[in-house]
């Protein structure tokens, strides 16, 4: 609260004025400025990305990583953030596979109660046992591919289930995928959960400053709990979504993922160091990463060439903004 | 429990002379996992038989050393605050470089042109952070796929063979004086960036940049110039370990490195340097490297099933933390307590 008020108050020095301008506005929502702007110029001069399939693509891709950096936000706010997510993707995709024969509501409902308690297990790590979150979750993301590849012999398990493959693959009115909607849902509630709650309070205070929350009675260890168990979740939604839309699952279904979430929440404007951030920020980072992805991909960019795009296009993104909000800054 | 631990860290006692037990112990934490180490040696001599031969204990100490380089540079970064995500990148890129130059020149040359090549990485990444402004994990994160890219550009996803420079695996397999030459290396890094963090105003410009911006910016340090130094320390390290890792293996391709930042980032992390910043134990930071080697040597010599090697090196990284913990606790309350 206290850093939002005082970017305010510098924000009205750089401008002059106490009125946010457009300018103000522009600064504020650059990288959704953006993501429009690139959207729109993409679709202008290429006829293969204004194909409803291909924007119906786009939201599909982004929902996977999107869905996993909700709750990574949080955590991220709350000052510390989860390497394991790779793992806990695995091993809820496997779950899935193994339970949905039996029962498919059974094997959401298990895979979701797998993600809420290795979220648990890595909360309790890190705030009981003491452990620094980077080695606690580092350490655990082993032990959970360690256990999805025990429990898979290294082997792709199938999904049989017609019901778990349309959740992966369906789309609503022909351009909204379930998944997308499954995001939109999943953010909306992150959002109230951090604005709306005492809770959401709490991890902004811990991040802030975690030694004077604890100096003022906030619960620290359980919000961090909390929030570790929330990424879980996410976490688990976005595995039976992906093991749905690939109708398989396997102990490395998610290699890279933990980078990836961490990335869009950074990139929506979350600062690692905790205490500030938004979702809406996250939820943009998702989009503009797919977007990315998939233009590249139109434009038959070479596999190789694809790993020096993108990571330009990222640099820039965020460095143009970093410069406008420099220039602004010294005006 | 918080001011006890602080005191183990040597803030409070050092107003006051320490009794001697208290400085044997503060000497005992500034070597972090050390205690861990010994006992993982301990454990593995016993139940792993031949983990004490000659040949073992070397091939461990290579491969810690090359990931120990790396973990100098990223404790440097560390301490000030950010960390380098490009590292496995700069690895791979300059071991291809040092291969495919020593097809067109001396060795010597080659050797120079791939530590040139991390430098000038590292830079860019430095630049980046500092001219414009970006958080280290957006910068270090894109320059990662970037440089991923442009190695496998290179070497069109090929392998690249070092043919005809029969001397330059004698980085890896030598011996000086019965010493393998990578422990050589690593220890002289290590004396140089010790040297360097403890005894120059450069290595105190680090922490305070890391510790406290702000008071760092009062004082006159010029932040900038110490990160974009810090940025580049960490690309000429990550380049020694690349033409290490291509000495070793003598074909590289543009795959090497993979994760390799998360293990370096893990090695400080481990040897007792906090993500906060502000501080930096390199000693740690060596101690560590040797820990995770001689984990995994062990776990390869007892036969463990790759899956299974997952399992068992996270369960130990968890525990080795929290034994690290307690024994902190241990001390703060027993010695530090009883005032």
């Amino acid at each position: 609260m206290k850093t939002a008020q005082s970017e305010a108050i510098q924000r009205g020095k750089s401008t002059g004025t106490g009125e946010p301008g457009l300018g103000d506005l522009l600064l504020k929502y650059y990288i959704q400025a953006l993501l429009v702007i690139a959207v729109v110029i993409l679709s202008i001069i290429n006829p293969n990305f204004r194909r409803p399939a291909n924007y119906a693509n786009i939201l599909l891709q982004s929902s996977f990583a999107g869905i996993g950096a909700a709750g990574m936000t949080l955590l991220i706010i709350a000052g510390a953030f989860d390497l394991s997510v790779a793992g806990i993707l695995g091993v809820s995709g496997i779950t899935l596979a193994i339970l949905s024969p039996a029962s498919v509501a059974g094997a959401v409902i298990g895979t979701i109660m797998i993600g809420i308690a290795l979220g648990l297990v890595n909360g309790f790590v890190v705030t009981r046992m003491k452990i620094p979150a980077f080695i606690a979750t580092l350490g655990m993301m082993n032990v959970y591919l360690g256990v999805a590849f025990i429990a898979t012999k290294g082997q792709v398990l199938g999904i049989g289930s017609g019901f778990l493959r349309g959740i992966g693959t369906d789309t609503l009115f022909g351009v909204v995928p379930i998944p997308f909607l499954t995001m939109i849902v999943v953010y909306v509630l992150c959002a109230l959960f951090l604005g709306r709650t005492v809770y959401g309070r709490f991890i902004r205070a811990i991040g802030s400053s975690e030694t004077a929350s604890r100096t003022v009675g906030v619960p620290v260890n359980r919000i961090k709990t909390i929030c570790f168990s929330i990424v879980g979740v996410c976490t688990a939604i976005a595995g039976i979504l992906l093991a749905g839309e690939l109708s398989s699952a396997n102990a490395i279904m998610a290699s890279g993922y933990e980078l990836n979430a961490i990335a869009i929440v950074v990139v929506g404007g979350t600062s690692l160091k905790g205490g500030s951030g938004t979702l809406f920020g996250s939820f943009t980072g998702a989009l503009f990463f797919a977007v990315i992805n998939n233009a590249l991909n139109i434009f038959g960019v070479g596999a190789y060439w694809q790993y020096v795009v993108s990571g330009l296009l990222l640099i820039s993104a965020v460095g143009i903004e970093v410069i406008r909000s420099y220039v602004r800054g010294s005006d | 429990m918080e001011p006890g631990r602080k005191a183990a860290g040597g803030v409070e006692t050092a107003a006051r002379p320490a009794p001697l037990i208290v400085r044997f112990f503060q000497f005992f934490e500034s070597l972090g996992v050390l205690t861990l180490l010994i006992l993982v040696i301990i454990v593995a001599s016993l139940i792993a038989g031949g983990f004490f031969t000659y040949t073992n204990i070397t091939n461990t100490i290579i491969i810690a050393s090359i990931a120990a380089v790396t973990g100098f540079g990223m404790t440097f970064a560390i301490a000030t605050g950010g960390f380098d995500l490009s590292v496995g990148s700069v690895q791979a890129l300059t071991a291809i470089t040092a291969a495919a130059l020593m097809q067109v020149t001396s060795m010597p040359l080659a050797i120079l042109g791939a530590l040139a090549v991390g430098i000038c990485l590292g830079l860019i990444n430095g630049v980046l952070v500092t001219r414009l402004r970006m958080p280290a994990f957006v910068a270090t994160f894109g320059m990662m796929s970037v440089i991923r890219g442009v190695a496998l550009l290179t070497t069109k996803g090929q392998s690249v063979m070092i043919t005809g420079h029969r001397e330059f695996a004698a980085i890896n397999n030598g011996k000086l004086l019965d010493v393998p030459v990578p422990l050589l290396i690593v220890l002289v890094v290590f004396v140089l960036l010790y040297f360097l963090f403890r005894h120059t105003p450069f290595g105190r410009h680090v922490c305070a940049v890391g510790g406290n911006r702000r008071a760092a910016i009062a004082s006159g340090i010029n932040i900038d110039r110490t990160t974009l130094l810090v940025f580049s320390l960490v690309g000429l390290t990550a380049a020694i370990s690349g033409v290490m890792l291509s000495a070793q293996l003598l074909i590289v391709d543009g795959t090497l490195g993979t994760g390799f930042e998360l293990q370096t980032i893990a090695i400080s992390v481990l040897g007792g340097t906090s993500l906060t910043g502000g501080s930096g134990n390199l000693a740690g930071t060596l101690i560590a490297s040797l820990l995770l080697a001689t984990i995994s040597s062990a776990l390869n010599i007892l036969k463990v099933a790759a899956f299974y090697q997952y399992l068992y090196l996270g369960l130990l990284l968890v525990l080795a933390l929290y034994l690290d913990t307690l024994r902190r606790d241990l001390i703060a309350k027993s010695i530090l307590g009883r005032r």
